[in-house]
Protein backbone atom coordinates (compact mmCIF):
# COMPACT_ATOMS: atom_id res chain seq x y z
CA UNK A 1 0.00 0.00 0.00
CA UNK A 2 1.03 3.25 -0.70
CA UNK A 3 2.12 5.03 2.81
CA UNK A 4 1.04 8.95 2.73
CA UNK A 5 3.69 10.96 3.64
CA UNK A 6 6.58 8.31 3.14
CA UNK A 7 8.53 9.40 0.08
CA UNK A 8 9.41 6.48 -2.65
CA UNK A 9 12.73 6.58 -3.90
CA UNK A 10 12.62 4.10 -6.74
CA UNK A 11 9.11 2.68 -8.08
CA UNK A 12 8.86 -0.57 -10.66
CA UNK A 13 8.71 0.14 -14.25
CA UNK A 14 9.45 3.84 -13.66
CA UNK A 15 10.71 5.71 -16.74
CA UNK A 16 12.12 8.29 -13.80
CA UNK A 17 14.13 6.25 -12.27
CA UNK A 18 14.42 6.89 -8.48
CA UNK A 19 13.13 9.30 -6.37
CA UNK A 20 13.96 12.96 -5.92
CA UNK A 21 14.79 12.03 -2.25
CA UNK A 22 14.08 15.45 -1.52
CA UNK A 23 13.12 14.04 2.02
CA UNK A 24 15.92 12.18 3.12
CA UNK A 25 14.69 9.67 6.00
CA UNK A 26 17.45 7.59 7.47
CA UNK A 27 17.57 4.11 6.12
CA UNK A 28 16.01 1.66 9.08
CA UNK A 29 16.89 -1.79 9.31
CA UNK A 30 15.61 -5.10 11.30
CA UNK A 31 18.55 -6.86 12.94
CA UNK A 32 17.79 -10.41 13.85
CA UNK A 33 20.06 -12.18 15.88
CA UNK A 34 19.74 -15.99 15.49
CA UNK A 35 21.86 -16.82 18.34
CA UNK A 36 19.65 -15.88 20.77
CA UNK A 37 16.39 -16.99 18.64
CA UNK A 38 14.70 -19.60 20.94
CA UNK A 39 12.66 -20.45 17.97
CA UNK A 40 8.84 -19.48 19.85
CA UNK A 41 7.48 -18.18 16.80
CA UNK A 42 5.98 -15.63 18.48
CA UNK A 43 7.19 -13.21 15.26
CA UNK A 44 5.06 -15.47 13.26
CA UNK A 45 2.07 -15.18 15.07
CA UNK A 46 2.44 -11.02 15.36
CA UNK A 47 3.29 -11.24 11.48
CA UNK A 48 -0.07 -12.86 11.17
CA UNK A 49 -2.11 -10.53 13.58
CA UNK A 50 -0.84 -7.32 12.56
CA UNK A 51 -1.28 -7.92 9.15
CA UNK A 52 -4.76 -9.83 8.65
CA UNK A 53 -3.43 -12.74 7.32
CA UNK A 54 -5.71 -15.81 8.21
CA UNK A 55 -4.29 -18.59 10.23
CA UNK A 56 -2.25 -20.90 8.39
CA UNK A 57 -2.79 -24.91 8.64
CA UNK A 58 0.38 -26.22 9.74
CA UNK A 59 2.47 -28.81 8.03
CA UNK A 60 4.42 -31.70 9.94
CA UNK A 61 7.57 -32.71 7.79
CA UNK A 62 9.63 -33.42 10.00
CA UNK A 63 11.35 -30.60 11.74
CA UNK A 64 9.25 -27.74 14.14
CA UNK A 65 9.05 -25.50 11.33
CA UNK A 66 5.46 -24.05 10.82
CA UNK A 67 5.25 -24.42 7.05
CA UNK A 68 7.93 -26.05 4.75
CA UNK A 69 8.22 -22.39 2.81
CA UNK A 70 6.39 -19.06 3.06
CA UNK A 71 3.51 -18.42 1.54
CA UNK A 72 1.37 -15.40 -0.17
CA UNK A 73 -0.57 -15.75 3.03
CA UNK A 74 2.44 -16.25 5.18
CA UNK A 75 5.43 -13.41 5.24
CA UNK A 76 7.56 -14.53 8.13
CA UNK A 77 8.73 -18.11 8.76
CA UNK A 78 11.38 -19.08 11.31
CA UNK A 79 13.47 -22.16 9.06
CA UNK A 80 14.95 -24.62 11.60
CA UNK A 81 17.92 -26.39 10.31
CA UNK A 82 19.63 -29.66 11.58
CA UNK A 83 23.47 -29.48 10.46
CA UNK A 84 26.59 -31.00 11.59
CA UNK A 85 29.00 -28.09 11.89
CA UNK A 86 32.92 -29.14 12.33
CA UNK A 87 31.76 -32.26 13.83
CA UNK A 88 29.33 -31.00 16.06
CA UNK A 89 25.60 -31.01 15.67
CA UNK A 90 24.18 -27.53 15.44
CA UNK A 91 20.35 -26.08 15.47
CA UNK A 92 20.25 -23.05 13.70
CA UNK A 93 17.18 -21.05 13.36
CA UNK A 94 16.45 -18.31 10.90
CA UNK A 95 13.62 -15.83 10.00
CA UNK A 96 12.99 -16.11 6.10
CA UNK A 97 11.34 -13.24 5.12
CA UNK A 98 11.79 -10.09 2.65
CA UNK A 99 15.35 -8.89 2.81
CA UNK A 100 14.43 -5.64 1.76
CA UNK A 101 17.49 -5.04 -0.35
CA UNK A 102 18.75 -1.79 -0.88
CA UNK A 103 19.18 -2.50 -4.80
CA UNK A 104 15.84 -5.33 -5.13
CA UNK A 105 16.17 -7.44 -8.08
CA UNK A 106 11.98 -7.62 -7.48
CA UNK A 107 11.74 -4.08 -8.60
CA UNK A 108 14.27 -4.37 -10.90
CA UNK A 109 12.25 -7.16 -12.65
CA UNK A 110 8.76 -5.80 -12.10
CA UNK A 111 6.99 -4.44 -15.73
CA UNK A 112 4.21 -2.94 -13.83
CA UNK A 113 4.68 0.99 -12.89
CA UNK A 114 4.52 1.37 -8.99
CA UNK A 115 3.89 -2.34 -8.37
CA UNK A 116 6.76 -2.12 -6.24
CA UNK A 117 8.23 0.50 -4.84
CA UNK A 118 11.35 1.35 -2.41
CA UNK A 119 10.33 4.51 -0.01
CA UNK A 120 13.30 6.76 0.66
CA UNK A 121 13.86 4.61 4.23
CA UNK A 122 15.06 2.29 1.95
CA UNK A 123 11.71 0.17 2.72
CA UNK A 124 10.55 -2.64 -0.47
CA UNK A 125 6.90 -2.53 -0.33
CA UNK A 126 4.24 -4.38 -3.14
CA UNK A 127 0.97 -2.04 -4.55
CA UNK A 128 -1.75 -4.79 -5.32
CA UNK A 129 -3.47 -2.12 -6.65
CA UNK A 130 -0.74 -2.21 -9.61
CA UNK A 131 0.53 -5.86 -9.67
CA UNK A 132 -0.45 -7.78 -13.16
CA UNK A 133 0.27 -10.83 -10.91
CA UNK A 134 2.83 -11.87 -13.71
CA UNK A 135 5.61 -13.16 -11.45
CA UNK A 136 8.93 -11.40 -12.87
CA UNK A 137 9.67 -10.85 -9.31
CA UNK A 138 10.04 -14.59 -8.57
CA UNK A 139 12.55 -14.62 -11.03
CA UNK A 140 13.85 -11.45 -9.71
CA UNK A 141 14.47 -12.52 -6.20
CA UNK A 142 17.71 -14.03 -5.29
CA UNK A 143 16.16 -15.08 -1.88
CA UNK A 144 12.86 -16.88 -3.05
CA UNK A 145 10.62 -14.39 -1.39
CA UNK A 146 7.79 -12.63 -3.36
CA UNK A 147 5.28 -15.46 -3.05
CA UNK A 148 1.90 -15.47 -5.67
CA UNK A 149 -1.45 -15.72 -4.34
CA UNK A 150 -3.68 -17.64 -6.71
CA UNK A 151 -6.72 -16.60 -4.70
CA UNK A 152 -5.95 -12.75 -5.54
CA UNK A 153 -3.93 -13.09 -8.67
CA UNK A 154 -1.44 -11.33 -6.65
CA UNK A 155 2.04 -10.98 -4.73
CA UNK A 156 2.38 -10.37 -1.75
CA UNK A 157 5.30 -10.61 1.13
CA UNK A 158 6.67 -9.04 3.96
CA UNK A 159 6.40 -4.72 4.57
CA UNK A 160 8.54 -4.27 6.83
CA UNK A 161 5.15 -3.60 8.56
CA UNK A 162 5.88 -0.11 7.22
CA UNK A 163 2.36 0.81 8.09
CA UNK A 164 3.63 0.80 11.42
CA UNK A 165 7.16 1.90 10.99
CA UNK A 166 6.42 4.88 9.08
CA UNK A 167 4.58 5.95 12.66
CA UNK A 168 7.44 5.60 14.51
CA UNK A 169 6.52 2.05 16.02
CA UNK A 170 9.13 -1.15 15.26
CA UNK A 171 7.70 -3.72 12.72
CA UNK A 172 5.20 -6.63 14.86
CA UNK A 173 7.36 -9.47 14.89
CA UNK A 174 10.01 -7.02 16.60
CA UNK A 175 7.61 -6.31 18.91
CA UNK A 176 6.48 -9.94 20.31
CA UNK A 177 9.91 -10.75 20.41
CA UNK A 178 10.53 -12.41 23.82
CA UNK A 179 14.29 -12.86 24.03
CA UNK A 180 15.37 -9.60 22.17
CA UNK A 181 16.60 -11.20 18.75
CA UNK A 182 15.22 -8.86 16.82
CA UNK A 183 15.65 -5.12 16.70
CA UNK A 184 14.67 -2.12 15.06
CA UNK A 185 15.82 0.66 13.90
CA UNK A 186 18.52 3.10 11.45
CA UNK A 187 20.45 0.76 9.46
CA UNK A 188 24.01 2.44 10.84
CA UNK A 189 22.60 1.29 14.51
CA UNK A 190 21.63 -2.09 13.58
CA UNK A 191 24.89 -2.73 12.58
CA UNK A 192 26.99 -1.29 15.31
CA UNK A 193 24.63 -3.02 17.45
CA UNK A 194 24.83 -6.42 15.25
CA UNK A 195 28.90 -6.13 14.73
CA UNK A 196 28.93 -5.52 19.18
CA UNK A 197 26.77 -9.29 19.26
CA UNK A 198 29.12 -10.51 16.63
CA UNK A 199 32.71 -9.55 19.02
CA UNK A 200 30.38 -11.18 21.66
CA UNK A 201 30.07 -14.84 20.19
CA UNK A 202 33.41 -14.28 18.48
CA UNK A 203 34.64 -13.93 21.94
CA UNK A 204 32.37 -16.75 23.01
CA UNK A 205 34.59 -19.37 20.34
CA UNK A 206 32.15 -18.82 17.25
CA UNK A 207 35.30 -17.51 15.21
CA UNK A 208 33.47 -17.53 12.15
CA UNK A 209 30.56 -15.22 13.27
CA UNK A 210 29.47 -12.38 11.20
CA UNK A 211 26.74 -10.10 10.13
CA UNK A 212 25.18 -10.95 7.21
CA UNK A 213 24.69 -7.87 5.27
CA UNK A 214 24.96 -9.23 1.59
CA UNK A 215 26.54 -6.42 -0.77
CA UNK A 216 25.78 -7.99 -4.02
CA UNK A 217 22.15 -6.95 -3.46
CA UNK A 218 23.37 -3.27 -1.93
CA UNK A 219 23.22 -4.56 1.27
CA UNK A 220 19.72 -5.12 2.97
CA UNK A 221 17.47 -3.81 5.02
CA UNK A 222 17.16 -7.04 7.33
CA UNK A 223 20.33 -8.28 8.54
CA UNK A 224 21.17 -11.12 10.10
CA UNK A 225 24.09 -11.94 13.03
CA UNK A 226 25.20 -15.45 11.61
CA UNK A 227 27.10 -17.97 14.18
CA UNK A 228 28.78 -19.29 11.22
CA UNK A 229 28.75 -16.48 8.82
CA UNK A 230 30.98 -18.33 6.86
CA UNK A 231 28.70 -20.90 5.37
CA UNK A 232 25.35 -19.14 5.08
CA UNK A 233 24.07 -21.98 3.13
CA UNK A 234 24.02 -23.48 6.27
CA UNK A 235 21.31 -21.86 7.30
CA UNK A 236 19.20 -21.88 3.48
CA UNK A 237 20.70 -18.27 2.87
CA UNK A 238 22.46 -17.97 -0.20
CA UNK A 239 26.71 -16.94 0.13
CA UNK A 240 26.73 -13.65 -2.65
CA UNK A 241 22.83 -13.38 -3.53
CA UNK A 242 22.90 -10.99 -6.73
CA UNK A 243 19.81 -10.11 -8.48
CA UNK A 244 19.90 -11.82 -11.91
CA UNK A 245 22.41 -11.15 -14.62
CA UNK A 246 19.12 -12.08 -17.18
CA UNK A 247 17.15 -9.77 -15.23
CA UNK A 248 19.63 -6.99 -15.17
CA UNK A 249 20.30 -7.66 -19.27
CA UNK A 250 17.10 -7.92 -20.40
CA UNK A 251 16.14 -4.63 -18.26
CA UNK A 252 19.52 -2.69 -18.81
CA UNK A 253 20.41 -3.97 -22.65
CA UNK A 254 17.81 -5.64 -24.39
CA UNK A 255 15.20 -3.36 -23.87
CA UNK A 256 16.65 -0.04 -24.94
CA UNK A 257 18.32 -1.91 -27.63
CA UNK A 258 15.41 -3.81 -29.21
CA UNK A 259 13.59 -0.55 -28.56
CA UNK A 260 16.51 1.39 -31.16
CA UNK A 261 16.29 -1.45 -33.17
CA UNK A 262 12.23 -1.19 -33.76
CA UNK A 263 12.67 2.69 -34.12
CA UNK A 264 15.35 2.59 -36.64
CA UNK A 265 14.31 0.32 -38.89
CA UNK A 266 10.74 1.84 -38.85
CA UNK A 267 13.00 5.21 -39.94
CA UNK A 268 15.12 3.15 -42.35
CA UNK A 269 11.72 1.99 -43.93
CA UNK A 270 10.05 5.21 -44.26
CA UNK A 271 13.54 6.18 -46.03
CA UNK A 272 13.65 3.15 -48.11
CA UNK A 273 10.07 4.12 -49.82
CA UNK A 274 11.50 7.95 -49.88
CA UNK A 275 14.62 6.80 -51.87
CA UNK A 276 12.82 4.78 -53.77
CA UNK A 277 9.16 4.82 -53.71
CA UNK A 278 7.09 2.12 -54.66
CA UNK A 279 7.85 -0.95 -57.47
CA UNK A 280 5.58 -0.99 -59.65
CA UNK A 281 5.59 -3.28 -62.63
CA UNK A 282 5.97 -0.50 -65.11
CA UNK A 283 9.39 0.30 -63.57
CA UNK A 284 12.40 -1.86 -63.36
CA UNK A 285 13.15 -5.51 -65.14
CA UNK A 286 11.56 -6.69 -67.31
CA UNK A 287 10.86 -4.07 -68.97
CA UNK A 288 9.11 -6.18 -72.07
CA UNK A 289 5.34 -7.69 -71.96
CA UNK A 290 5.83 -11.09 -73.15
CA UNK A 291 4.04 -12.17 -76.42
CA UNK A 292 0.52 -13.06 -75.80
CA UNK A 293 -0.45 -16.79 -76.07
CA UNK A 294 -2.99 -17.44 -78.78
CA UNK B 1 -19.14 -25.64 -50.16
CA UNK B 2 -16.67 -24.64 -52.42
CA UNK B 3 -18.24 -26.16 -55.38
CA UNK B 4 -21.52 -24.63 -54.47
CA UNK B 5 -19.67 -21.08 -54.13
CA UNK B 6 -18.42 -21.59 -57.71
CA UNK B 7 -21.11 -22.47 -59.69
CA UNK B 8 -22.20 -18.58 -60.24
CA UNK B 9 -25.73 -18.03 -61.35
CA UNK B 10 -26.11 -16.35 -64.91
CA UNK B 11 -27.84 -13.52 -63.36
CA UNK B 12 -25.28 -12.79 -60.43
CA UNK B 13 -23.72 -9.18 -60.32
CA UNK B 14 -20.63 -10.95 -58.66
CA UNK B 15 -17.79 -10.00 -59.22
CA UNK B 16 -15.78 -12.85 -60.74
CA UNK B 17 -11.95 -12.22 -60.22
CA UNK B 18 -13.67 -12.62 -56.41
CA UNK B 19 -15.45 -15.89 -57.02
CA UNK B 20 -12.76 -17.45 -58.32
CA UNK B 21 -10.91 -16.11 -55.94
CA UNK B 22 -13.07 -17.91 -53.16
CA UNK B 23 -11.90 -22.11 -53.62
CA UNK B 24 -8.92 -22.18 -55.87
CA UNK B 25 -5.50 -20.53 -56.46
CA UNK B 26 -3.35 -19.85 -59.79
CA UNK B 27 -6.65 -19.44 -61.75
CA UNK B 28 -6.66 -17.08 -64.62
CA UNK B 29 -9.66 -14.87 -64.42
CA UNK B 30 -9.31 -11.64 -67.32
CA UNK B 31 -6.41 -9.91 -66.55
CA UNK B 32 -6.18 -11.33 -63.22
CA UNK B 33 -4.56 -14.31 -60.94
CA UNK B 34 -6.34 -15.89 -58.33
CA UNK B 35 -3.01 -16.50 -55.92
CA UNK B 36 -4.27 -16.49 -52.27
CA UNK B 37 -7.66 -18.47 -52.24
CA UNK B 38 -10.06 -17.18 -49.38
CA UNK B 39 -9.11 -20.31 -46.71
CA UNK B 40 -5.40 -18.89 -47.52
CA UNK B 41 -6.56 -15.35 -46.64
CA UNK B 42 -8.47 -15.96 -43.63
CA UNK B 43 -5.52 -18.14 -42.45
CA UNK B 44 -2.99 -15.55 -43.23
CA UNK B 45 -5.06 -12.56 -41.69
CA UNK B 46 -5.81 -14.46 -38.58
CA UNK B 47 -2.16 -14.84 -37.96
CA UNK B 48 -1.77 -10.81 -38.26
CA UNK B 49 -4.86 -10.17 -36.31
CA UNK B 50 -3.93 -12.28 -33.55
CA UNK B 51 -0.13 -11.36 -34.02
CA UNK B 52 -0.82 -7.68 -32.89
CA UNK B 53 -3.04 -8.31 -30.51
CA UNK B 54 -0.19 -10.60 -28.84
CA UNK B 55 2.18 -7.22 -29.81
CA UNK B 56 -0.16 -4.92 -28.28
CA UNK B 57 -0.81 -6.62 -25.04
CA UNK B 58 2.79 -7.59 -24.55
CA UNK B 59 4.48 -4.27 -25.44
CA UNK B 60 3.03 -2.37 -22.54
CA UNK B 61 4.73 -5.10 -20.08
CA UNK B 62 7.38 -5.25 -22.01
CA UNK B 63 8.15 -1.48 -21.35
CA UNK B 64 6.09 1.09 -20.14
CA UNK B 65 7.22 3.50 -22.90
CA UNK B 66 4.12 1.75 -24.55
CA UNK B 67 1.76 1.78 -21.58
CA UNK B 68 -0.56 3.84 -23.29
CA UNK B 69 -1.63 0.88 -24.92
CA UNK B 70 -2.60 -0.87 -21.93
CA UNK B 71 -6.01 1.14 -21.54
CA UNK B 72 -7.29 -0.22 -25.23
CA UNK B 73 -7.54 -3.36 -23.80
CA UNK B 74 -8.67 -2.40 -20.28
CA UNK B 75 -5.38 -2.22 -18.37
CA UNK B 76 -2.44 -3.64 -17.69
CA UNK B 77 -3.89 -6.01 -15.39
CA UNK B 78 -5.97 -7.02 -18.43
CA UNK B 79 -3.37 -7.25 -20.74
CA UNK B 80 -0.99 -9.60 -18.53
CA UNK B 81 -4.62 -11.30 -18.23
CA UNK B 82 -5.07 -11.84 -22.16
CA UNK B 83 -1.68 -11.94 -23.53
CA UNK B 84 -1.11 -15.77 -22.64
CA UNK B 85 -4.46 -16.64 -24.67
CA UNK B 86 -3.62 -14.12 -27.33
CA UNK B 87 -0.73 -16.04 -27.67
CA UNK B 88 -2.78 -19.75 -27.44
CA UNK B 89 -4.68 -17.61 -30.63
CA UNK B 90 -1.88 -16.97 -32.34
CA UNK B 91 0.08 -20.26 -32.32
CA UNK B 92 -3.22 -22.24 -33.50
CA UNK B 93 -3.51 -19.66 -36.89
CA UNK B 94 0.42 -20.24 -36.90
CA UNK B 95 0.47 -23.89 -36.80
CA UNK B 96 -2.63 -23.85 -39.68
CA UNK B 97 -0.60 -21.30 -41.84
CA UNK B 98 2.46 -23.73 -41.21
CA UNK B 99 0.54 -27.00 -42.47
CA UNK B 100 -0.93 -24.87 -45.35
CA UNK B 101 1.81 -23.36 -46.69
CA UNK B 102 5.06 -25.76 -45.64
CA UNK B 103 4.95 -27.70 -48.98
CA UNK B 104 5.53 -24.42 -50.82
CA UNK B 105 8.10 -23.24 -49.14
CA UNK B 106 10.91 -25.63 -50.29
CA UNK B 107 13.85 -23.35 -51.01
CA UNK B 108 15.43 -23.80 -54.80
CA UNK B 109 18.11 -22.56 -57.11
CA UNK B 110 16.32 -19.34 -57.53
CA UNK B 111 15.67 -19.10 -54.09
CA UNK B 112 19.45 -19.36 -52.59
CA UNK B 113 20.19 -17.39 -55.29
CA UNK B 114 17.95 -14.30 -54.07
CA UNK B 115 19.18 -14.90 -50.47
CA UNK B 116 22.88 -14.14 -51.03
CA UNK B 117 23.22 -10.90 -49.33
CA UNK B 118 24.32 -8.96 -52.66
CA UNK B 119 21.27 -10.04 -54.40
CA UNK B 120 18.64 -9.26 -51.61
CA UNK B 121 20.15 -5.74 -51.46
CA UNK B 122 20.15 -5.30 -55.19
CA UNK B 123 16.38 -6.46 -54.68
CA UNK B 124 15.76 -3.78 -52.36
CA UNK B 125 16.98 -1.15 -54.64
CA UNK B 126 14.29 -2.76 -57.20
CA UNK B 127 17.41 -3.43 -59.24
CA UNK B 128 17.49 -7.47 -59.03
CA UNK B 129 15.77 -9.75 -61.16
CA UNK B 130 15.58 -13.65 -61.42
CA UNK B 131 13.50 -15.45 -64.24
CA UNK B 132 12.74 -18.20 -62.10
CA UNK B 133 11.19 -17.16 -59.10
CA UNK B 134 8.40 -18.72 -58.55
CA UNK B 135 4.77 -18.35 -56.20
CA UNK B 136 7.03 -17.24 -53.32
CA UNK B 137 10.84 -15.28 -53.79
CA UNK B 138 13.71 -16.25 -51.38
CA UNK B 139 13.11 -13.98 -49.18
CA UNK B 140 9.37 -14.58 -48.67
CA UNK B 141 10.61 -18.23 -48.08
CA UNK B 142 12.93 -17.13 -45.61
CA UNK B 143 10.54 -14.75 -43.73
CA UNK B 144 8.06 -18.38 -43.31
CA UNK B 145 10.65 -20.65 -42.19
CA UNK B 146 12.10 -17.96 -39.51
CA UNK B 147 8.83 -16.52 -38.58
CA UNK B 148 7.74 -20.52 -37.79
CA UNK B 149 10.63 -20.54 -36.22
CA UNK B 150 9.71 -17.16 -34.01
CA UNK B 151 6.13 -18.52 -33.17
CA UNK B 152 7.55 -21.68 -31.63
CA UNK B 153 10.02 -19.68 -30.16
CA UNK B 154 7.60 -17.28 -28.24
CA UNK B 155 4.98 -20.14 -27.70
CA UNK B 156 8.04 -22.46 -25.67
CA UNK B 157 8.85 -19.45 -24.02
CA UNK B 158 5.75 -17.73 -23.20
CA UNK B 159 4.50 -21.12 -21.46
CA UNK B 160 7.71 -20.89 -18.89
CA UNK B 161 6.43 -17.33 -18.56
CA UNK B 162 2.81 -18.54 -17.62
CA UNK B 163 3.17 -21.81 -15.85
CA UNK B 164 6.53 -20.35 -13.71
CA UNK B 165 5.54 -23.08 -11.29
CA UNK B 166 6.47 -25.87 -13.07
CA UNK B 167 9.94 -24.64 -14.32
CA UNK B 168 12.69 -23.93 -12.00
CA UNK B 169 14.95 -20.36 -12.15
CA UNK B 170 17.12 -20.47 -14.73
CA UNK B 171 14.66 -22.32 -16.82
CA UNK B 172 12.34 -19.12 -16.19
CA UNK B 173 15.70 -16.55 -16.43
CA UNK B 174 16.41 -17.82 -20.05
CA UNK B 175 12.33 -18.16 -21.16
CA UNK B 176 12.20 -14.37 -20.10
CA UNK B 177 15.65 -13.18 -22.27
CA UNK B 178 14.71 -15.75 -25.06
CA UNK B 179 10.62 -14.22 -25.21
CA UNK B 180 12.43 -10.60 -25.39
CA UNK B 181 14.89 -11.51 -28.06
CA UNK B 182 12.28 -13.94 -29.88
CA UNK B 183 9.58 -10.90 -30.10
CA UNK B 184 11.99 -8.20 -30.87
CA UNK B 185 13.43 -10.07 -33.94
CA UNK B 186 10.12 -11.05 -35.19
CA UNK B 187 8.37 -7.96 -35.31
CA UNK B 188 11.65 -6.51 -37.42
CA UNK B 189 10.72 -9.46 -39.64
CA UNK B 190 6.60 -8.52 -39.92
CA UNK B 191 7.68 -4.77 -39.87
CA UNK B 192 9.18 -5.76 -43.33
CA UNK B 193 7.01 -8.29 -44.33
CA UNK B 194 4.27 -5.22 -44.02
CA UNK B 195 6.33 -2.83 -45.34
CA UNK B 196 7.09 -5.03 -48.63
CA UNK B 197 3.57 -5.37 -49.07
CA UNK B 198 3.26 -1.58 -49.62
CA UNK B 199 6.01 -0.53 -51.11
CA UNK B 200 5.48 -3.15 -54.08
CA UNK B 201 1.89 -2.03 -54.69
CA UNK B 202 -0.49 -4.76 -55.80
CA UNK B 203 1.39 -7.60 -52.95
CA UNK B 204 -1.37 -6.15 -50.51
CA UNK B 205 -3.95 -6.83 -52.94
CA UNK B 206 -2.84 -9.98 -53.49
CA UNK B 207 -3.73 -10.94 -49.94
CA UNK B 208 -7.02 -9.10 -49.20
CA UNK B 209 -8.93 -9.78 -52.68
CA UNK B 210 -6.93 -13.08 -53.79
CA UNK B 211 -6.02 -11.87 -57.13
CA UNK B 212 -3.27 -10.08 -58.65
CA UNK B 213 -2.96 -8.65 -61.85
CA UNK B 214 -0.73 -10.56 -64.80
CA UNK B 215 1.72 -7.47 -64.68
CA UNK B 216 2.28 -8.07 -60.84
CA UNK B 217 2.88 -11.66 -61.22
CA UNK B 218 5.22 -11.35 -64.50
CA UNK B 219 7.22 -8.52 -62.62
CA UNK B 220 7.55 -10.24 -59.29
CA UNK B 221 7.25 -13.87 -59.46
CA UNK B 222 8.23 -14.66 -63.42
CA UNK B 223 8.40 -18.83 -63.23
CA UNK B 224 5.03 -18.36 -61.26
CA UNK B 225 3.29 -16.61 -63.72
CA UNK B 226 5.06 -18.71 -66.83
CA UNK B 227 3.21 -21.39 -65.06
CA UNK B 228 -0.15 -20.41 -64.22
CA UNK B 229 -0.52 -18.49 -67.88
CA UNK B 230 1.45 -20.93 -69.56
CA UNK B 231 3.10 -18.55 -71.69
CA UNK B 232 6.68 -19.15 -72.80
CA UNK B 233 9.73 -17.60 -71.15
CA UNK B 234 10.43 -14.21 -73.14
Amino acid sequence: MAIPGLEVFQSSASLRGTGSALRQLPVVSKLIDTSSCIGCKACEVACQEWNDLPNAKTVQDGSYQTLPTMTADFWNLIKFHEVDVDGSFNWLMRKDQCMHCADPGCLKACPAPGAIVQYSNGIVDVNPDQCIGCRLCETGCPFDVPRFSEKTGKMSKCTLCVDRTSVGLEPACVKACPTGCLHFGTKANMQAMGNERVKQLKADGYVNAGLYDPAGVGGTGVITVLKHADKPELYGLPKDPKVPKSVRFVKSYLRPLGLLGIGAVVVGLVGHYLRFGPRTPSKGPPPAAPPPVA
Amino acid sequence: MAESLRAVPAHSSADPGILAAQAQEDLVVGDEIVRFRYYTRMVHWGVALTFFLCLFTGLPIWTPIFGWMAPLFGGLQVCRWLHPWTGIAFSVFALLQFVHWAGEMKRTAADKRFTKLKNFLAYMRWEYHDDEVGKFNGGQKSLFWLSSLAALGVLVTGVVLWWPNYFSNPFREASWVLHDVTFVLFFLLVLGHIYLSIAEPGTFAGMVRGTVTKAWARLHHPAWYRDVTGERRR
